[in-house]
Protein backbone atom coordinates (compact mmCIF):
# COMPACT_ATOMS: atom_id res chain seq x y z
CA UNK A 1 0.00 0.00 0.00
CA UNK A 2 1.49 3.58 -1.06
CA UNK A 3 2.04 6.80 0.72
CA UNK A 4 -1.29 7.88 -0.97
CA UNK A 5 -3.59 5.03 0.15
CA UNK A 6 -1.98 5.66 3.58
CA UNK A 7 -2.81 9.34 3.33
CA UNK A 8 -6.60 8.12 2.49
CA UNK A 9 -6.47 6.03 5.38
CA UNK A 10 -5.65 8.35 7.82
CA UNK A 11 -8.00 10.85 6.38
CA UNK A 12 -10.43 8.14 6.96
CA UNK A 13 -9.79 6.83 10.85
CA UNK A 14 -8.77 10.24 12.63
CA UNK A 15 -12.04 11.83 12.51
CA UNK A 16 -13.76 9.25 14.70
CA UNK A 17 -11.03 9.77 17.72
CA UNK A 18 -11.27 13.34 17.23
CA UNK A 19 -15.18 13.75 17.61
CA UNK A 20 -15.77 10.77 20.56
CA UNK A 21 -12.79 12.41 22.60
CA UNK A 22 -14.91 16.57 22.56
CA UNK A 23 -18.31 14.63 22.47
CA UNK A 24 -16.70 12.31 25.46
CA UNK A 25 -15.51 15.89 26.82
CA UNK A 26 -18.44 17.37 26.21
CA UNK A 27 -20.96 15.19 28.09
CA UNK A 28 -18.92 14.39 31.08
CA UNK A 29 -18.67 18.31 31.54
CA UNK A 30 -22.18 18.76 31.08
CA UNK A 31 -23.45 15.99 33.38
CA UNK A 32 -20.29 17.15 36.09
CA UNK A 33 -21.45 20.72 35.73
CA UNK A 34 -25.37 20.37 36.04
CA UNK A 35 -25.73 17.36 38.44
CA UNK A 36 -29.34 17.87 38.66
CA UNK A 37 -30.25 17.04 34.65
CA UNK A 38 -32.69 14.61 34.61
CA UNK A 39 -30.63 12.56 32.12
CA UNK A 40 -27.19 13.09 34.01
CA UNK A 41 -26.55 8.91 34.11
CA UNK A 42 -27.23 9.13 30.69
CA UNK A 43 -24.82 12.21 30.05
CA UNK A 44 -22.43 10.15 32.06
CA UNK A 45 -22.78 6.74 30.42
CA UNK A 46 -22.16 8.19 26.69
CA UNK A 47 -19.49 9.86 28.01
CA UNK A 48 -18.00 6.49 29.38
CA UNK A 49 -18.34 4.42 25.97
CA UNK A 50 -17.12 8.01 23.75
CA UNK A 51 -14.09 7.54 25.85
CA UNK A 52 -13.12 4.53 25.68
CA UNK A 53 -14.04 3.92 22.17
CA UNK A 54 -12.20 7.07 21.40
CA UNK A 55 -8.84 5.77 22.71
CA UNK A 56 -9.66 2.48 21.07
CA UNK A 57 -9.83 4.80 17.34
CA UNK A 58 -6.71 6.40 18.47
CA UNK A 59 -4.57 2.60 17.15
CA UNK A 60 -5.73 3.12 13.95
CA UNK A 61 -5.55 7.00 13.61
CA UNK A 62 -1.73 6.63 14.85
CA UNK A 63 -0.86 3.55 12.85
CA UNK A 64 -2.31 5.08 9.32
CA UNK A 65 -0.19 8.34 10.14
CA UNK A 66 3.01 7.07 11.10
CA UNK A 67 2.94 4.47 8.05
CA UNK A 68 1.77 7.53 6.21
CA UNK A 69 4.81 9.81 7.00
CA UNK A 70 7.47 6.88 7.47
CA UNK A 71 7.89 6.91 10.79
CA UNK A 72 8.45 10.09 11.70
CA UNK A 73 7.80 11.61 14.96
CA UNK A 74 7.81 15.09 14.54
CA UNK A 75 9.05 16.29 11.43
CA UNK A 76 8.66 19.78 10.27
CA UNK A 77 6.39 22.48 9.84
CA UNK A 78 2.78 21.87 9.91
CA UNK A 79 3.78 18.26 10.83
CA UNK A 80 5.59 19.26 13.45
CA UNK A 81 3.20 21.09 14.94
CA UNK A 82 0.96 18.42 14.20
CA UNK A 83 2.56 15.81 16.41
CA UNK A 84 3.31 17.82 19.05
CA UNK A 85 -0.15 18.63 19.80
CA UNK A 86 -0.66 14.65 18.81
CA UNK A 87 1.54 12.85 21.25
CA UNK A 88 0.48 14.80 24.41
CA UNK A 89 -3.01 13.94 23.43
CA UNK A 90 -2.54 10.45 22.59
CA UNK A 91 -0.66 9.64 25.74
CA UNK A 92 -3.86 11.92 27.84
CA UNK A 93 -6.72 10.07 26.09
CA UNK A 94 -4.91 6.63 26.17
CA UNK A 95 -4.27 6.98 30.22
CA UNK A 96 -7.98 8.90 30.68
CA UNK A 97 -9.50 5.51 29.23
CA UNK A 98 -7.78 3.21 31.30
CA UNK A 99 -8.88 5.18 34.02
CA UNK A 100 -12.05 5.29 33.14
CA UNK A 101 -12.78 1.87 32.34
CA UNK A 102 -11.71 1.44 36.06
CA UNK A 103 -14.01 4.19 37.54
CA UNK A 104 -16.89 3.31 35.86
CA UNK A 105 -19.59 5.05 34.14
CA UNK A 106 -20.11 7.84 36.91
CA UNK A 107 -23.90 7.04 37.46
CA UNK A 108 -24.24 6.68 41.34
CA UNK A 109 -21.06 9.34 41.79
CA UNK A 110 -19.88 12.70 40.67
CA UNK A 111 -16.60 12.37 38.25
CA UNK A 112 -13.53 13.90 40.12
CA UNK A 113 -12.82 17.82 38.77
CA UNK A 114 -9.17 16.90 38.12
CA UNK A 115 -10.67 13.40 35.23
CA UNK A 116 -13.02 16.42 34.00
CA UNK A 117 -10.05 18.79 33.76
CA UNK A 118 -7.55 16.75 32.21
CA UNK A 119 -9.98 15.69 29.84
CA UNK A 120 -10.78 18.95 28.88
CA UNK A 121 -6.88 19.32 28.44
CA UNK A 122 -6.85 16.47 25.93
CA UNK A 123 -9.88 17.83 24.35
CA UNK A 124 -7.83 20.92 23.65
CA UNK A 125 -4.89 18.88 21.83
CA UNK A 126 -6.92 16.66 19.23
CA UNK A 127 -8.18 19.81 18.44
CA UNK A 128 -5.08 21.58 17.73
CA UNK A 129 -3.66 18.61 16.27
CA UNK A 130 -6.72 18.71 13.94
CA UNK A 131 -6.09 22.27 12.96
CA UNK A 132 -2.21 21.45 12.04
CA UNK A 133 -3.33 18.21 10.23
CA UNK A 134 -6.18 20.27 8.75
CA UNK A 135 -3.34 22.96 8.04
CA UNK A 136 -1.22 20.33 6.15
CA UNK A 137 -3.67 19.45 3.80
CA UNK A 138 -5.49 22.40 3.10
CA UNK A 139 -3.04 25.21 4.44
CA UNK A 140 0.48 24.33 2.36
CA UNK B 1 -30.75 16.35 51.42
CA UNK B 2 -32.05 14.64 47.37
CA UNK B 3 -30.07 11.92 45.65
CA UNK B 4 -28.49 14.65 43.80
CA UNK B 5 -26.43 16.38 46.65
CA UNK B 6 -25.71 12.92 48.02
CA UNK B 7 -23.70 12.28 45.34
CA UNK B 8 -19.64 11.93 46.03
CA UNK B 9 -17.05 12.02 44.00
CA UNK B 10 -15.27 9.01 42.29
CA UNK B 11 -12.46 8.51 44.53
CA UNK B 12 -8.85 9.51 42.51
CA UNK B 13 -6.41 6.49 43.92
CA UNK B 14 -3.02 6.34 43.05
CA UNK B 15 -3.02 3.33 42.08
CA UNK B 16 -5.26 3.91 39.47
CA UNK B 17 -3.98 7.32 38.20
CA UNK B 18 -0.50 4.87 38.26
CA UNK B 19 -1.88 2.62 36.08
CA UNK B 20 -3.63 5.12 33.67
CA UNK B 21 0.20 6.97 33.61
CA UNK B 22 1.68 3.43 32.57
CA UNK B 23 -0.83 3.56 29.93
CA UNK B 24 -0.54 6.45 28.06
CA UNK B 25 3.40 6.37 28.40
CA UNK B 26 2.71 2.94 26.60
CA UNK B 27 0.99 4.09 23.84
CA UNK B 28 3.82 6.41 23.23
CA UNK B 29 6.24 4.00 23.54
CA UNK B 30 4.54 2.09 21.90
CA UNK B 31 4.38 4.61 18.64
CA UNK B 32 8.02 5.07 18.98
CA UNK B 33 8.73 1.47 18.81
CA UNK B 34 6.74 1.68 15.49
CA UNK B 35 7.97 4.62 14.44
CA UNK B 36 11.59 3.16 14.27
CA UNK B 37 10.63 -0.06 12.86
CA UNK B 38 8.99 2.05 9.99
CA UNK B 39 11.90 4.28 9.64
CA UNK B 40 14.23 1.30 9.64
CA UNK B 41 12.49 -0.33 6.86
CA UNK B 42 12.75 2.43 4.89
CA UNK B 43 16.36 2.83 4.84
CA UNK B 44 15.93 -0.35 3.17
CA UNK B 45 13.80 0.81 0.29
CA UNK B 46 13.73 3.43 -2.64
CA UNK B 47 16.82 5.29 -3.28
CA UNK B 48 18.43 3.43 -1.01
CA UNK B 49 18.37 0.52 -3.63
CA UNK B 50 21.69 0.48 -5.96
CA UNK B 51 21.54 1.06 -9.48
CA UNK B 52 23.31 -0.45 -12.13
CA UNK B 53 24.89 2.34 -14.07
CA UNK B 54 26.93 2.82 -11.01
CA UNK B 55 29.09 0.20 -11.79
CA UNK B 56 29.89 1.40 -15.42
CA UNK B 57 29.68 5.22 -14.60
CA UNK B 58 32.95 7.21 -13.97
CA UNK B 59 33.04 8.39 -10.37
CA UNK B 60 32.73 12.68 -10.41
CA UNK B 61 36.04 13.87 -9.87
CA UNK B 62 36.61 14.73 -5.96
CA UNK B 63 38.96 16.21 -3.44
CA UNK B 64 39.28 17.04 0.05
CA UNK B 65 38.25 20.77 -0.44
CA UNK B 66 35.67 19.65 -2.59
CA UNK B 67 34.58 17.31 0.05
CA UNK B 68 34.43 19.69 2.68
CA UNK B 69 32.42 22.38 0.73
CA UNK B 70 29.77 19.78 0.07
CA UNK B 71 29.96 19.18 4.17
CA UNK B 72 29.23 22.64 4.30
CA UNK B 73 26.25 22.84 2.39
CA UNK B 74 24.77 19.55 3.55
CA UNK B 75 24.82 21.11 6.94
CA UNK B 76 22.96 23.87 5.89
CA UNK B 77 20.35 22.61 3.28
CA UNK B 78 20.36 18.19 4.36
CA UNK B 79 21.09 17.82 7.84
CA UNK B 80 17.74 18.74 9.38
CA UNK B 81 16.47 15.80 7.64
CA UNK B 82 18.99 13.32 6.96
CA UNK B 83 21.14 14.05 10.36
CA UNK B 84 24.35 16.05 11.10
CA UNK B 85 26.49 12.77 10.36
CA UNK B 86 24.02 11.43 7.23
CA UNK B 87 22.90 8.43 9.66
CA UNK B 88 19.57 9.65 8.67
CA UNK B 89 17.05 10.92 10.81
CA UNK B 90 13.27 12.21 8.90
CA UNK B 91 15.26 11.19 5.68
CA UNK B 92 17.41 8.25 5.18
CA UNK B 93 21.19 6.72 6.17
CA UNK B 94 23.26 8.25 2.73
CA UNK B 95 25.84 6.06 3.80
CA UNK B 96 26.77 3.48 1.37
CA UNK B 97 24.23 4.38 -1.26
CA UNK B 98 25.18 2.46 -3.74
CA UNK B 99 23.88 4.91 -6.73
CA UNK B 100 25.55 6.85 -9.43
CA UNK B 101 26.64 10.36 -8.75
CA UNK B 102 24.02 10.99 -11.45
CA UNK B 103 21.79 9.83 -9.56
CA UNK B 104 22.90 11.53 -6.52
CA UNK B 105 22.98 14.90 -8.75
CA UNK B 106 19.41 14.28 -10.12
CA UNK B 107 17.47 13.62 -6.69
CA UNK B 108 19.33 16.88 -5.37
CA UNK B 109 17.81 18.66 -8.33
CA UNK B 110 14.63 17.39 -8.63
CA UNK B 111 13.54 15.26 -5.21
CA UNK B 112 11.65 12.82 -4.90
CA UNK B 113 7.89 13.29 -5.24
CA UNK B 114 6.47 13.39 -1.78
CA UNK B 115 9.64 12.46 0.03
CA UNK B 116 11.69 14.77 -0.89
CA UNK B 117 12.20 19.03 -2.07
CA UNK B 118 13.70 19.54 -5.25
CA UNK B 119 16.51 21.57 -4.58
CA UNK B 120 16.67 23.31 -8.07
CA UNK B 121 15.92 27.10 -7.61
CA UNK B 122 18.43 27.00 -3.94
CA UNK B 123 21.70 25.09 -5.41
CA UNK B 124 23.52 25.97 -8.24
CA UNK B 125 25.13 23.54 -10.37
CA UNK B 126 28.36 23.96 -8.96
CA UNK B 127 27.37 23.41 -5.61
CA UNK B 128 25.47 20.08 -6.26
CA UNK B 129 28.68 19.05 -7.61
CA UNK B 130 30.00 19.99 -4.06
CA UNK B 131 26.90 17.74 -2.43
CA UNK B 132 27.20 15.09 -4.33
CA UNK B 133 31.30 14.52 -3.66
CA UNK B 134 30.30 15.19 0.08
CA UNK B 135 27.52 12.12 -0.53
CA UNK B 136 29.79 10.01 -2.44
CA UNK B 137 32.46 10.60 0.15
CA UNK B 138 30.18 8.91 2.76
CA UNK B 139 30.86 5.22 1.08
Amino acid sequence: MNSEMWAKMHGATVHFPIALILCSGALDALGFLFPGLAIRRGLHTAGYWTTILGALGTVPAVVSGLVMSKGVMLGHDALRYHHLFVWPALALIVGLAVWRAFAGDFTTRKPPIGYIATLGVAAVLIMGAGYWGGEMMLGH
Amino acid sequence: MNSVDALIPEPATGGRIAVAAFAGLLALASSYALSLGLRREESKVSHQQPTPEAWFETPTPSSPALIAQGRALFLSSCAHCHGADATGDEGPDLHDVGVSDRYISNIITHGIKGEMPSFRKKLGSDEILRLTAYVRSLD
